[in-house]
Order: structure tokens, then C-alpha cells, then sequence
């Protein structure tokens, strides 16, 4: 067996040339490729990474800003609730307020058309009373209507003060309502007991008024002195109304 | 029919003899070089179907080296998938009528092997240093030096050997058939030398890369940083 030396070499060098060509052809190109694609595909993931931790990011942040929101909502609400409470009271107070004046002041008006009632009251009663009396006083004597009262009027000329009676005496002529028309004896009657209790001679204008019902009025400048049924019934009327 | 251990030049390149197999290395050459341009002239990163084939060859040559020399298979790729390129091209012509396969000669064998025995020296300085490759020889002992400088030369003759035997012996094979039965009975034989042939250029590549990456040494652990050098796996 024999080897060709030539051919040995040229085959080396064929050899070693075509791994250059293919490497410079083949093999690089695409390995290079391979690794861009792998470069790509790890840029994808590196950036589908990045996407879905910045979507976690928003979500996070989308869960506390709605945290937060809740967070105020709640204390928003709590305000409000403490606010109406509060205007509530406020109102409430204010309506209880206004309904005690109201009631005060229905009270009082009640009170004043009660008075107003019994005051109305009492006057038709003193009317009724005076109505009453008159139909019984008819039934008297006409003397009963001025002697009876006449000793009463006497008594309290007599109790009034001395310089209240000088007054009357130095009046010398005194107004006297009668609740008829004394006859003249009556009226000489009545100016000697009248003298007698003031001390001095005085004499009487007198003046019928039927309103008296029966009695008499002395009427001067200083005092006035009544002793009849129309006081006694003023009166009654009076206290009547006060006990009420 | 030629005798295969003689070779009779075509012609002369001034006092070069080219010979039948230089000039059918030169065509087939061209042809994988022409071929590889136009294959990869249009490449993206959304591959075409031949495209998904080439980059599965690559990957499958990447991950034949990455199993066998446990290292990154950047620096190696060519030369191993060149190899295996060449001698699967080389057995393959031989279905070309007159055409005898450039791998069917010993010079062809011989260059190959000598290609790989330079490659192992080259990767293992490189990897090692002098010191550390020639180290290497002493493992387990130092007795085993002389054992170790044999192997270096044997494992390279019997690639050598192995390969020009397969395709010497198909080619004779075939030869001898159809001189002696016809024109169609040679064939299953041809298939058959198709077969060889593939796990020939298999067998070459693998042991090239075995012989290297016994040269080379395992790959220290450490973390991938370039592309090209991470683990690719085919199923």
C-alpha cells in the first residue's frame, strides 16, 4: 500500500478549509440565529416579567387607593351620622323648646279666656244677683229699702277718720244716693243722725239712683261712704271671683 | 475498476498531481459551501421549514458535544459538524454513477484523521496549557506514559482505518456485483452503503469528539453567559 502524499495533503487542506467555509457559511449564521431568537424570546419573557410585576404594581395600588377610599367613605359616613345626630338634637331641642313656649303661651291665653270667662261669669252672676234682689227687695216695704240701711251708713260715717269727718261737717252740705226717694221725714231723719255723727249740723242733696237696689250712698268731696245692696253685691261678686 | 490503494492522477497543478478525490472533495466543497449560502441567505427569528431543519442539524450536532464533552459546544461546532458534513457527503457520492467516494481512498482518511489528531493536540493545549496537556499523559501513572503516546497514535490510525475500510470495502462490494450480475442487483447493496455510510460519518464525528473532549477535560461548573455556549437539548 502506498500513500499519496499530495493527495494526503491536499484532502488536510481540504479539510481544514471547508470547516472554515462551513463555519463562516453554516454553522455561525445559524447559531447566531438561534441565539437571537433565544436573546428574543428571554427579552419577551424579561419584558412579559416586567409587564405582569407593573400589573401587580397597579393592582396593589388599585387595592390601597380603594382601601383608602373605603377608609374615607366610612369616615365620611361616620361624620355625616355625627353631624345628623348632632342637627337632630339641635332640631329636637328646638321643637321641644318651641312646643313649651307654644304650650306657655296656650296656657296663658287659656288661663286669660278663663279669667275673661269668669269674670264674665261673675259679672252675670252679680247681674243675676242684682236681678234677684230686686225681685226680692219688691217683695219689702219701701222703708226697709232705706231705714234698714241707714244705721250701717251712721256706723261707718262715725268710724271715719276725725279729719275726713271735719271735711264732711265743713262741707256742710252733703250729696246722698238713695235707692228711692226718702220722703221728708226720712230726709230729716237722716240729716239729724248724720249731724249727730259728724258732730255738726249738716244737711243732704239727695239723688235717687235705682241702681243702689236698696241703701244708701254718702257721696262728698273727701270720702265716699256706701251702705248698700249693690256694694254688698259688688263685693260678694269680688271675692267670689278671687276665691275662683 | 481501479484499484483503491493506487491513485492515478487527473492531472497537474505545475508538479501537484490532483487526483480523483481531491477533485470530487473540491465539488463536494463547493457544493455544501453553495449550499449553506443559499440555506441560510434568508434566516429570521420566525424560521421557514428548511430553516427549522437546519437549526435542528445544529442543534442536534450542539447537543451531541455538549453530551459527550460535557462543555459548551461553541468552539467545536464546526469542526465536528464539518466532519461529519464531509464524510456523510463523501460516502453519500458514491450513489453518483462514476463517481468513487473520496472517503473510499486512504489519503482521505488519513487527512481526516489527521485533522482530528491536530484538532485533540490544539483543543488540549488550549485548554490545558502544555504543561497541563501533556500532564495528561501520565495519568493514571506515569507508567502509563508510553501506553498513552500509543494510543494517541493508534486511535487516530484506526479512525483512519475504520472509515476507509467501510466505504473501501462497499465500494469493492458493489463493484464486484455488478460486474458479475447485471445493472439493478447492486442496489439493496447501495442502500446498505447509504446505511454504512451515515453511521460511519456518525461514528467519525462521535469519536472525534470523544478523542477531543478527552483532550479538553470536563468544563468546570459555572454559570451559561453567552447563548451559544448553553446546554441545548433535542429530543
Amino acid at each position: 500500500m502506498t500513500i499519496d502524499w499530495w493527495t494526503l495533503g491536499l484532502q488536510t487542506i481540504n479539510v481544514v478549509v471547508l470547516v472554515w467555509l462551513l463555519a463562516r457559511f453554516l454553522f455561525r449564521p445559524v447559531s447566531r440565529i438561534i441565539a437571537e431568537r433565544q436573546a428574543a424570546a428571554q427579552s419577551a419573557l424579561d419584558a412579559a416579567k416586567a409587564a405582569q410585576a407593573e400589573a401587580e404594581a397597579a393592582n396593589a395600588q388599585a387595592k390601597s387607593e380603594a382601601a383608602e377610599q373605603a377608609s374615607a367613605r366610612v369616615a365620611q359616613l361616620s361624620q355625616a351620622q355625627e353631624a345628623a345626630k348632632q342637627e337632630s338634637a339641635r332640631l329636637l331641642t328646638k321643637a321641644h323648646n318651641e312646643v313649651a313656649a307654644l304650650r306657655a303661651q296656650t296656657e296663658a291665653e287659656i288661663a286669660k279666656e278663663r279669667e275673661a270667662a269668669q269674670a264674665q261669669m261673675a259679672r252675670e252672676a252679680g247681674v243675676l244677683a242684682s236681678d234677684i234682689a230686686a225681685r226680692l227687695l219688691s217683695r219689702l216695704p219701701d222703708s226697709a229699702r232705706l231705714e234698714g240701711f241707714l244705721p250701717g251708713l251712721i256706723e261707718a260715717v262715725r268710724k271715719l277718720p276725725e279729719p275726713t269727718r271735719e271735711a264732711l261737717l265743713a262741707q256742710g252740705k252733703l250729696a246722698l244716693r238713695a235707692a228711692r226717694a226718702p220722703s221728708a221725714e226720712e230726709t230729716t231723719r237722716i240729716e239729724a243722725q248724720l249731724s249727730e255723727a259728724l258732730g255738726g249740723p249738716v244737711t243732704v242733696d239727695t239723688s235717687v239712683d235705682e241702681s243702689l237696689l236698696a241703701g244708701l250712698e254718702l257721696d262728698a268731696a273727701t270720702a265716699v261712704v256706701r251702705n248698700h245692696l249693690r256694694a254688698d253685691l259688688d263685693r260678694i261678686t269680688a271675692e267670689v271671683t278671687q276665691d275662683d | 475498476m481501479d484499484n483503491p490503494l493506487t491513485l492515478e492522477p487527473l492531472f497537474h497543478l505545475g508538479p501537484v498531481p490532483i487526483t480523483s478525490p481531491v477533485v470530487i472533495s473540491w465539488v463536494l466543497i463547493v457544493s455544501l459551501t453553495l449550499g449553506s449560502i443559499l440555506l441560510t441567505r434568508n434566516l429570521s427569528l420566525k424560521p421557514s421549514k428548511t430553516q427549522t431543519v437546519l437549526e435542528l442539524f445544529v442543534t442536534t450536532i450542539e447537543a451531541q458535544i455538549q453530551d459527550t464533552m460535557n462543555r459548551a459546544p461553541g468552539p467545536y461546532r464546526a469542526l465536528i459538524g464539518t466532519i461529519f458534513l464531509f464524510v456523510l457527503a463523501a460516502n453519500w457520492s458514491s450513489l453518483i454513477p462514476g463517481v468513487e467516494p473520496p472517503t473510499a481512498h486512504l489519503e482521505t482518511d488519513a487527512a481526516l484523521a489527521v485533522v482530528v489528531f491536530a484538532a485533540t493536540i490544539s483543543f488540549g493545549i488550549a485548554q490545558r496549557g502544555l504543561k497541563g496537556y501533556l500532564a495528561t499523559f501520565a495519568e493514571p501513572s506515569w507508567v502509563m506514559i508510553p501506553l498513552n503516546v500509543v494510543e494517541q497514535i493508534t486511535r487516530t490510525f484506526s479512525l483512519m482505518v475504520r472509515l476507509f475500510g467501510n466505504v473501501m470495502s462497499g465500494v469493492f462490494v458493489v463493484g464486484i456485483v455488478l460486474s458479475l450480475a447485471g445493472l439493478f442487483v447492486p442496489i439493496p447493496l447501495m442502500a446498505l452503503d447509504l446505511l454504512t455510510g451515515t453511521v460511519q460519518a456518525y461514528i467519525f464525528a462521535v469519536l472525534a469528539t470523544v478523542f477531543i473532549g478527552a483532550a479538553v477535560g470536563d468544563e468546570p461548573a459555572r454559570a451559561p453567559s453567552d447563548p451559544s455556549d448553553k446546554e441545548t437539548h433535542q429530543p
